[in-house]
């Protein structure tokens, strides 16, 4: 109704629609008044900061700063789209991110929903405020505590598996038994705290749709399914429509400390690979090149998964 | 009768499965508790996993006599609250208008702040533009760059335009103004997502440091993180901090402390959660539609 | 259809509106903010008949005992007091975190404004970058006429690490002591085995497989021969004692600096050092986890838990109060470490690098107003003693002399002992206590270990200063070494984890093909690079 509506303003002539304006704005005024300091904000600190992605067309040098340093137009990019470690890091990050979308998306799903279908509500509560400890423990610390629990001469899990007669297995140090570590050391730290979000999604459930469920003689799958679910559908898609958008960004700790040597040529990714070559070594052109590419990249996901999910879904955040 | 067997065996189920989870989740904690509590022989020797061993509180008598870490303490808190706060008003005001998907220019917006989650400046115009504003070594260097996050607004947007239209609508009939519809329906029938994003803001703000080192100089605006950060990253060994040679081992912390160091920081945050809870009120949007 | 393409017109003109807008914005804050910057510091100088400020960097590990600061102790009020007040100088410290220094100091150098008038880092690759984009302050003249007790304390060979093309651009801290690493040997074991104290590496051969197959420490089956790790103390005296003799060019050319270590990755004998390597590893000799342990942490508790027979280490590492010697004793009351060094080479030699002359690197950015006060305040903490007392506190009360070599005072307090805990970082002309000449520099190690382990140390460090090989130094840095040099950090632990962790079979293709990929990216680069620089030194 109100779409069509407002179309219908927009197709007038150009006086009328002057009027329309007018009247348009003295309507909803104060919708706009609200946006005034959120927009200032992402100009001042997210825009006004942005001509820093001129260093990747710039060989940059921290003395004469961003506007002295020299143009090299995008000699940058054939720096970085020359480099044999480039393809390797883009590769293992998609990858990387493809098998977390997998695995360690649904899984908060999950668990908020055999969180909901709890009865006991203390152990509820518990559980939940429980689960999200990992969430708070920093990498460093995390990173050791994996090493006693994964490795392959005195880690725990391996400790029982030789106890039993069976062979080590070593899951830091081959390439795809470390896929599996990786992914399940994310799920274990996020996704307790992935559910909260789910949860508070929860909350706006009709309950008298399970009461009507009960009289219609329905399991406990079956309301899961029909009920339960398509409550949640908004959120799940718009998480991972996000989730998309940043199929390309890694984040830099978890790689970097689940990985080791023995297994970079999965675990170096664009994150890991950046803070080498750009951070340490001071090359902040390399870094910004890497970034626009992300940046860009992102962006045609974003826009993309947007479109897919308008036209599938009819939910879009844009 | 079989259905309420499956019922019942469901639930067995369900309860034990988060049961184990629970415990998985549990133990990394409870090892740092135990080692927080052992002796430096027993962390050095590697006996230490879920209980402590030679059990000592030297540590934690050390972190709570501290007066640096005590005020440390309440500068987080104060920092994590002015934050959160701030936050939520400016993601409320702003998700509310955009929620409305007739309105005019609602695009363009979306459309800036999108950018904005994929495109940023760097470290040096963002610092640059701190010193800039003349924010550098003050609490608002830490508030002000990090306000909105695209992430959480757009989820604040998708929760509100999920709130039924005909309650809004009812509102406007009542020749009610956008304000008050914003304050006094919008708000309360979001608390549960507006209790999740607080907490997601709250969090990030308290285990976030990197901003500080970069922002803040003096030791009387260090929030815990930071001090905690220095404790446990300054013992990595890393080829250039080899470079050091004896003069930089003599700087080590013992384990024990930077596990305490680590309750301490970590315990105020995990509290507030179960503080939360209560607006995760199953129905709470059905009673206001009721009311 | 057509609205939304009208949309995201709108959407993108306004975009670009916002961009610019915001670019012009920031283009004029910034340098309104320069400009301001200038005229305080213009305000400064005229009214500069009182006191100047002098800004120095002090590195921050967040471990300042209660009651003092970073910016606020016991030795910033002693420069204040020494040097400041009388010079009428007002000398500031401003704190940069430890662990990011690097990346502090690139923004504030980049932001051009609060940036100190003394910085200073480890990483040579950071120097060179600042001077070859002309960031610093040129030294020469300055410390000719201001510095001369300071050039005098640190002497040609170590003034040479600060050259850039021939110019002074930094001033490298002293290093006192120059010895690496030394080799540890479970002594009780080899008693108990009635063997002889292992003298070259075969030798340590077959001491490693006895222990392996007769468990002299009872571990049911865990000892771990030789302990590994995957750090440079643990695998270079093994590899480096593996190198053939080389000519001086060979030495120049093939060696590759990656941070601020030399490596012998295309030395001949290399592959002899992996290969042997990877016949202790597939034979279970070795740490089976050493890949995973970069920070020697599982090193260290295994060693603690007497599980290790034989390691290479820092040379005083194991010997500290509490340290690993102490904590396997208190596991194993009847436990002996010595102090050995077994690896030999083709010479008969015990081979192994040592330490540039140098600690950090000391620069004056050239945005810096007061290089003359910052070059008197080095030259100051260099003369008369203020360095032994900036290093020592007080004497009586934190400790006492003997034949010189200052012994710390144990049992002062807490409030005593304080005063000075951060005395390493604030120092700075000096990596280590100066006490005239080396002997005497490594005896202050060596008084500052529990008096049980004193010997053992000593020895240790004697090991770990014979038969060393020095760092090799161009009179002009490598451009390619800055570039490549972490990453390829990166690609000789690969090499060393991947060849030492093949099947004995599979040790010749996994060879080959780690030693392409290191060449592919950056390792030809600096070769090439290296061996022209050679020839144009000639």
């Amino acid at each position: 109704m109100h779409k069509a509506l407002v179309s219908r303003h927009i197709v007038s002539g150009q006086g009328w629609m002057a009027l329309k304006g007018l009247s348009y704005l003295r309507r909803y005024w104060q919708l706009y008044a609200l946006l005034v300091l959120p927009v200032s904000y992402f100009i001042i600190f997210k825009y006004g900061p942005m001509y820093g992605i001129l260093i990747a067309f710039k060989d940059f040098n921290f003395f004469q700063g961003i506007n002295g340093s020299e143009w090299i137009g995008l000699d940058g990019f054939r720096e970085v789209f020359a480099m044999p470690d480039f393809y390797k890091v883009l590769r293992n990050t998609l990858m990387l991110n493809f098998l977390d979308l997998i695995v360690s998306f649904p899984a908060p799903l999950f668990l908020a929903i055999m969180l909901y279908e709890l009865k006991i509500g203390w152990f509820k509560k518990l559980s939940q405020t429980i689960l999200y400890i990992p969430h708070f423990i920093s990498w460093v610390i995390i990173g050791g505590i994996v090493l006693q629990v994964f490795g392959t001469q005195s880690g725990m899990i391996n400790n029982i598996i030789t106890s039993l007669g069976f062979d080590a297995i070593p899951f830091l140090t081959d390439k795809k038994d470390w896929l599996i570590t990786y992914l399940a050391v994310g799920v274990w730290q996020s996704a307790g705290w992935g559910t909260i979000i789910y949860l508070a999604a929860l909350t706006g459930i009709n309950r008298e749709l399970f009461e009507a469920a009960d009289v219609d003689g329905a399991g406990r799958l079956r309301k899961i399914w029909s009920i339960t679910l398509p409550s949640l559908k908004p959120t799940i898609v718009t998480l991972l429509i996000i989730n998309l958008g940043h199929m390309i960004a890694i984040g830099f700790e978890r790689p970097y400390i689940i990985g080791n040597t023995a297994v970079r040529d999965y675990a170096d990714v664009l994150s890991t690979f950046v803070y080498r070559i750009g951070i340490e070594s001071g090359q902040y052109t390399i870094a910004t090149v890497v970034g626009l590419f992300q940046a860009l990249v992102g962006l045609v996901f974003v826009l993309g998964a947007n479109y897919a999910s308008k036209k599938l879904a009819d939910q879009s955040i844009l | 009768m079989r259905d309420r067997n499956a019922s019942r065996s469901f639930d067995l189920i369900n309860t034990l499965a988060i049961l184990l989870f629970v415990l998985i989740c549990l133990a990394p904690f409870i090892h740092i508790i135990a080692i927080s509590l052992s002796s430096s022989r027993a962390i050095m020797s590697g006996d230490v996993s879920i209980y402590p061993v030679e059990i000592n509180w030297g540590a934690y008598k050390q972190v709570v006599t501290d007066m640096s870490m005590i005020r440390s303490l309440g500068f987080t808190i104060l920092l994590t609250v002015l934050f959160t706060v701030l936050c939520m008003v400016m993601s409320i005001a702003a998700a509310y208008p955009l929620a409305k998907t007739k309105l005019k220019g609602r695009k363009v917006v979306m459309f800036i702040i999108i950018i904005t989650m994929f495109f940023s400046g760097g470290i040096i115009p963002e610092y640059m533009l701190v010193r800039n504003l003349h924010l550098l070594d003050s609490i608002w260097a830490l508030v002000l760059p990090g306000l909105i996050s695209p992430f959480y607004l757009i989820i604040l947007i998708t929760f509100i335009q999920n709130i039924p239209d005909s309650l809004e609508e009812s509102a406007e009939i009542d020749g009610s103004s956008y304000f008050r519809t914003l304050t006094s329906i919008i708000v309360p029938l979001s608390m549960p997502v507006i209790a999740t994003l607080s907490l997601f803001y709250a969090v990030g703000r308290w285990n976030g440091f990197t901003d500080t080192l970069m922002y803040i100089t003096s030791p009387e605006l260090y929030p815990l993180q930071l001090k905690l950060y220095q404790l446990v990253q300054n013992n990595m060994v890393t080829d250039l901090i080899a470079a050091e040679g004896a003069s930089g081992r003599q700087m080590l912390q013992p384990e024990s402390l930077k596990a305490a160091s680590v309750i301490f920081a970590t315990v105020p945050i995990l509290i507030v959660y179960p503080w939360l809870q209560r607006y995760f009120v199953n129905g709470v949007m059905l009673g206001a539609v009721k009311g | 259809m057509k609205q939304s393409r009208k949309g995201r017109k709108t959407a993108s003109t306004l975009l670009t509106a916002t961009l610019v807008g915001t670019m012009l914005l920031s283009a004029c804050s910034n340098s309104g903010g320069n400009e301001k910057a200038n005229e305080s510091n213009g305000g400064d100088k005229a009214s500069s008949g009182k006191a100047s400020t002098l800004k120095v960097e002090v590195f921050d590990r967040g471990n300042s005992p209660a009651g003092s600061t970073i910016t606020n102790n016991y030795l910033t009020k002693l420069v204040q007091d020494k040097f400041g007040t009388p010079n009428n100088i007002n000398v500031q410290f401003v704190p940069i975190p430890r662990s990011e220094e690097v990346q502090k100091l690139n923004v504030l150098m980049a932001s051009g404004s609060d940036v100190p008038d003394i910085v200073f880092t480890y990483d040579s690759g950071t120097f060179y970058r600042y001077a070859q984009q002309g960031g610093l302050t040129d030294l020469g003249e300055l410390l000719d006429q201001y510095g001369p007790n300071l050039k005098k304390f640190l002497g040609d060979e170590t003034l040479a690490y600060g050259q850039y093309q021939g110019k002074q651009f930094a001033l490298p801290a002293k290093r006192s002591h120059l010895g690496k690493y030394s080799s540890f040997i479970r002594q009780d074991w080899l008693d108990k085995l009635n063997l002889p104290v292992p003298t070259t590496t075969d030798e340590l051969y077959n001491t490693l497989k006895a222990f392996k197959e007769k468990d002299p420490g009872q571990t049911g089956g865990k000892v771990i021969p030789l302990g590994m790790a995957l750090a440079p103390a643990q695998f270079e005296p093994l590899i480096w004692s593996f190198i053939q003799p080389v000519t001086e060019e060979q030495r120049y050319t093939l060696t590759q600096q990656l941070g601020s270590n030399d490596y012998p990755v295309l030395l001949p004998g290399f592959k002899d050092a992996l290969q042997f390597m990877n016949k202790l590893y597939n034979e279970g000799l070795m740490s089976a986890d050493f890949s995973l342990d970069e920070d020697k942490k599982k090193l260290g508790e295994d060693a603690a838990k007497g599980l290790i027979g034989f390691y290479s280490e820092d040379d005083m590492n194991p010997f500290y109060a509490d340290g690993t010697y102490a904590t396997l004793q208190k596991n194993i009351p009847d436990a002996k470490l010595s102090a050995i060094d077994v690896y030999t080479n083709s010479e008969g030699k015990h081979p192994k690098p040592e330490y540039a002359p140098i600690g950090m690197y000391l620069m004056i950015p050239k945005s810096s107003k007061h290089a003359v006060e910052a070059v008197k305040y080095l030259d100051w903490m260099a003369s008369e003693g203020n360095l032994f007392d900036m290093q020592n506190g007080v004497e009586g009360e934190n400790y006492t002399l003997q034949n010189g070599v200052p012994i710390v005072k144990t049992d002062a307090s807490d409030d005593v002992k304080n005063r000075i805990y951060n005395w390493g970082d604030m120092a700075i002309i000096s990596n280590g206590k100066q006490l005239g000449d080396a002997d005497k520099n490594v005896e202050a190690y060596v008084y500052g270990m529990p008096e049980a382990y004193q010997d053992e140390t000593r020895k240790a460090l004697t090991i770990s200063r014979s038969d060393t090989i020095k760092p090799v130094l161009f009179d002009h840095p490598i451009e390619a070494q800055a570039k490549y040099g972490t990453a390829l950090r990166d690609k000789l632990n690969e090499i060393i984890v991947k060849t030492t962790m093949a099947k004995p079979d599979q040790f010749e293709s996994t060879y080959e093909s780690v030693m392409k990929d290191y060449m592919a990216n950056g390792g030809q680069a600096i070769l090439d690079e290296r061996t022209k620089a050679y020839e144009a030194m000639k």
